[in-house]
């Protein structure tokens, strides 16, 4: 009964979402409609044990003096003043707004600019024509680079009416191979899903109930 | 012959080849500062081409009427801001020019301060009100299950905007409660979130989607532009520019340019002089492995 009962709801709740694709029925509709609010529900709940998961985590590792534990009296410093912050002056205003404006979106913007100085090193480093495919590779990624920047559109000649620049080859990688490729993979995604939901709807996979179902 | 040690603590032989390929990463960090920052202070003004895609995220809101409801959902949070906020405050701006009322909300917690600030900004440019102009929905937890419900309501999805006030009480949503009243959702979306708007409000409802999307993700979004399940998309800093052109009204996208231009460029040459050291390498081992075998 422990996995059977899951397995039960699991098809009727699934059946059910099949279904309502079908059907105008009101009755179906009202269900569907108590699923949806159900699934946003438990998704705040998530966030909950998120952040109560994330505050122990780092409270234990404080309390061990584990290694990297000052870092952690910052995450759980940040967590605490954000959350009192929206509590006692509201989201809207106050010591969270500013945490956020100044604080927290620098940091991420930091962290992501850093990223073009990595891609640099990491490109210079990566990209070596080792093999026929790797120069394949090589010259599409040079051509898609400098063809999605103005420095690209500038790069190449006309014949009659026509120019063919770098731009243009990089629309034509993006809209031709890349597009064969992408559409390939999303086929494959689209049928694993498929049969995935199939498998869990008739209960023969069961991994989500945990070891030993 | 004493070699130099490169960044990675390896004692190179200091020929031309070794240096090319051992490039000590400080000098590319700097290289790459240098080229970021120059066209930032001396503009070179690179001429800007409009893509198709972008011209028909354009034209999607160009068409509408005055009055009508698009629903803008910027589903990113402050690390990627420096490449998408320009395409939303150009997309505010288009919308509050047309005299288009505007839904918002996002669907990561991040971007909650980013919609307030940005929705601020637009609207006191035109001089729009909230709750008549335009209406701040918040952020709702799972955003499947939010683009779902709300093609049944948006009034029960949301009760409450993000201010909470009764979304039944604002007078935009007096008329406005699925997507049947919505002309056009308009995603700016750092993560794959522009597919399931594909899927969930066009597939299901038949709304129509354009999208705002980071250099990375464009490429991923193709295939749905050339199905036509994308009205039109906007790829990256450069599909911001071509945007902020088509409006007439130049911005961060266009300024960011030139930047990336050099930067682009810069890379490329890093790759090219990697490859031609790595060559020449490999060409001197062959022949010294030729050489000893001969011996």
């Amino acid at each position: 009964m422990k996995s059977t009962g899951p397995v039960i709801l699991g098809f009727l709740v699934g059946m059910l979402m099949f279904i309502q694709y079908f059907t105008p029925d009101k009755w179906i509709e009202a269900r569907y409609n108590n699923v949806l609010d159900w699934k946003q529900v438990v998704f705040g709940i998530t966030l909950i044990l998120g952040v109560v998961s994330l505050f122990l985590y780092h409270w234990r590792k404080i309390e061990k003096r584990e290694a990297g534990w000052l870092y952690s009296i910052v995450t759980v410093a940040g967590l605490l003043l954000m959350i009192a912050g929206a509590i006692a002056f509201s989201p809207q205003r106050g010591p969270y707004t500013w945490l956020f404006d100044y604080v927290q979106s620098p940091m991420q913007s930091t962290m992501f600019a850093l990223l073009a100085f990595y891609v640099a090193s990491a490109s210079y480093r990566a990209f070596r024509a080792r093999s026929f495919h790797a120069a394949l590779l090589l010259t599409a990624g040079v051509i898609v680079m400098l063809g999605r920047v103005p420095l690209g559109e500038l790069i190449g000649f006309s014949a009659g009416e026509k120019t063919y620049s770098l731009a243009t080859l990089s629309t034509w990688i993006l809209d031709y191979p890349n597009m064969a490729a992408k559409r390939g993979i999303m086929i494959g995604v689209g049928l694993g899903i498929t049969s995935t939901a199939i498998k869990i709807i008739v209960g023969i996979e069961r991994t989500y109930l945990g070891k030993g179902a | 012959m004493a070699g130099r040690r490169n960044d990675e603590g390896l004692r190179g032989t200091g020929r031309f080849q070794d240096i090319l390929v051992n490039l000590d990463r400080r000098i590319i960090f700097l290289a790459i500062a240098a080229a970021v920052a120059f066209p930032i202070l001396l503009p070179l003004n690179l001429p800007i081409q409009v893509s198709n895609e972008a011209r028909a995220y354009f034209e999607e809101i160009e068409r509408l009427s005055s009055g009508e409801v698009i629903l803008l959902s910027l589903d990113y949070e402050p690390d990627t801001m420096a490449e998408l906020d320009p395409m939303t405050l150009a997309t505010l701006r288009h919308a509050f020019r047309k005299d288009l009322r505007v839904v918002a909300m996002t669907t990561y917690a991040g971007g909650v301060g980013i919609v307030e600030r940005i929705l601020g900004e637009a609207s006191r440019e035109y001089g729009k009100a909230y709750g008549t102009d335009y209406v701040f929905l918040g952020y709702n937890p799972d955003w499947s299950a939010t683009m779902l419900r709300m093609g049944e309501s948006i009034k029960r999805t949301y009760p409450t905007d993000h201010y909470g006030r009764r979304t039944d009480e604002i007078p935009l949503l007096s008329e406005v409660d699925s997507y049947e009243q919505i002309a056009l959702v308009a995603t700016i979306a750092a993560s794959a979130l522009a597919e399931y708007w594909v899927i969930w409000a066009g597939g299901k409802y038949n709304e129509k989607i354009i999208t705002g999307n980071t250099a990375i993700q464009a490429v991923l979004i193709y295939p749905y532009y050339q199905t036509g399940q994308l009205s039109g998309f906007l790829g990256g800093l450069k599909g911001a520019a071509e945007y902020e052109r088509l409006i007439e009204r130049d911005g961060a996208g266009v300024r960011g340019m030139d930047a990336q231009s050099m930067a682009h460029l810069l890379i490329v040459c890093f790759i090219i002089a990697g490859n031609a050291g790595f060559l020449i390498q490999r060409r001197s081992q062959r022949r010294a492995r030729v050489g000893g075998g001969d011996a």
